[in-house]
């Protein structure tokens, strides 16, 4: 398809050429199509001819400017201030990015410091506590140690005591059947007495 | 009309004469300011298409005249009107290769015709001396001085060959192109002259960048400090 557009595009320049060029013969030759006669030897000073050629090229430097040099230098001079514009305009922000990261970098660092602080208080706080947890423990325990060791103690007393009056009695039994007689008021009791801090040594 | 060269009026505006190659003008300025137009009608921050291609060429013409002036403010001033002159005579030149040039009433190339050229030249010339006025004041005359009062005859004479020398330059190239391209269409109708249209492809942009140039350079040396 592309082939045959330049086909008949290629006859189309190529008849153009030939008829322009037999047009071009046709003029030369004296057969004028349109205009003047031929001959005519071109008029120097035309004034005519330099006025309106001035005010044509003044027009023409009119439109330039209107419609060329005057948008475009505005377009350029907009351009150039929205340049500057974003420029100073990133710049302040590149100041304020550079200020938000040191106070950040800052506030980073005073959260880290605080941060440590805290962790430090809180271990000292634990240290504190466990201490005084510590202590307490080993104060309890040496409240309950020493309690329980009364408590021992006495308990150890009273049943030395009542160790004492079983064995006593279980004496005072045993011998009541070996000697199958009651002895009076005294023997029983120094008896008695004998046995227990014998048995009292032995068992203590 | 001589080899598709009217020198005569088209019509009249009351009792003015519009000539075939004003008619012409009027195309290539409509032509261009409707690129214009098309180009920065609705301007974005971010260019794109023709507006981008016209901002590049209003930069690159602020670059180029100021490393030709070597005056920021002097070229960004005189910008407009050297790309004027270049952007009139370039589509002017390109327009006598037109198919039709020449032979379809109305339609001449403004720059073959010396009256053209003598204006435009007349405009640089006229444009200098305000440059040079305005950058220097009054004291810019005293340059037709410089550097000794006989030098006054010669540096005047200057002043003169000047715009001649633009007039002359521009017509002759683009009058002489014309013709020998009519002349080879005469003796050769068929594929020779396109060889010769292919080189005024390359003589009409030269010959536009010349005139820009020269137009640049008498500005710069009216505003130079060596003045």
């Amino acid at each position: 398809m592309k082939r045959n557009k330049g086909f008949y595009l290629s006859i189309l320049l190529l008849t153009s050429i030939m008829v322009l060029g037999f047009a071009a013969f046709c003029m030369a030759a004296g057969t004028t199509v349109v205009g003047e006669p031929a001959g005519a030897t071109p008029r120097f000073a035309n004034w005519y001819v330099v006025g309106w050629t001035a005010v044509n090229f003044f027009v023409l430097l009119a439109l330039l400017y209107k419609f060329g040099y005057g948008p475009i230098d505005a377009m350029l001079e907009q351009r150039t201030t929205t340049i500057e514009s974003n420029l100073k305009h990133a710049e302040e922000v590149k100041v304020e990015i550079d200020q938000m990261r040191i106070e950040t970098q800052n506030n980073l660092a005073d959260s880290r410091k605080e941060a440590q602080e805290i962790v430090a208080r809180a271990t000292k706080a634990a240290e504190d506590a466990k201490n005084e947890i510590l202590a307490k423990a080993q104060e309890d325990s040496a409240n309950l140690k020493s309690k329980a060791t009364a408590e021992i103690a006495a308990a150890t007393e009273q049943a030395k005591i009542e160790l004492k009056d079983t064995a006593a009695s279980l004496a005072i039994f045993a011998a009541e059947q070996v000697l199958g007689r009651a002895i009076n008021e005294d023997d029983h009791k120094k008896m008695v007495q004998e046995f227990v801090n014998e048995a009292g040594d032995l068992l203590c | 009309m001589i080899f598709g060269m009217w020198d005569g009026a088209l019509f009249h505006i009351g009792p003015i004469p519009v000539d075939h190659l004003i008619v012409t003008e009027w195309a290539i300025i409509a032509l261009i300011g409707v690129i214009a137009f098309l180009a920065t009608r609705d301007m974005q921050m971010v260019p794109r298409g023709l507006q981008n291609a016209f901002e590049m060429a209003v930069t690159w013409s602020y670059d180029f005249f100021t490393s030709l002036m070597e005056k920021e403010h002097v070229a960004k001033r005189w910008a407009p009107l050297l790309t004027c002159f270049f952007l009139f005579i370039l589509i002017s030149n390109y327009s006598g290769l037109i198919p039709g040039a020449g032979h379809i009433s109305g339609f001449q190339p403004p720059t073959s015709n010396w009256n053209v050229t003598m204006t435009l030249a007349l405009i640089t010339f006229f444009s200098v001396h305000i440059a040079g006025i305005s950058e220097h004041g009054g004291g810019y005359f005293g340059h037709f001085i410089s550097p000794s009062p006989l030098m006054l005859p010669l540096n005047l004479i200057e002043q003169v060959t000047q715009p001649l020398s633009l007039t002359v330059r521009l017509f002759g190239n683009i009058f002489g192109e014309e013709m020998v391209i009519a002349f080879m269409l005469f003796m050769v109708p068929f594929f020779i002259p396109m060889a010769l249209m292919g080189l005024s492809v390359l003589l009409g942009a030269i010959q536009a960048v010349v005139f820009t140039i020269l137009s640049a350079s008498y500005i710069a040396a009216a505003t130079s400090d060596a003045i």
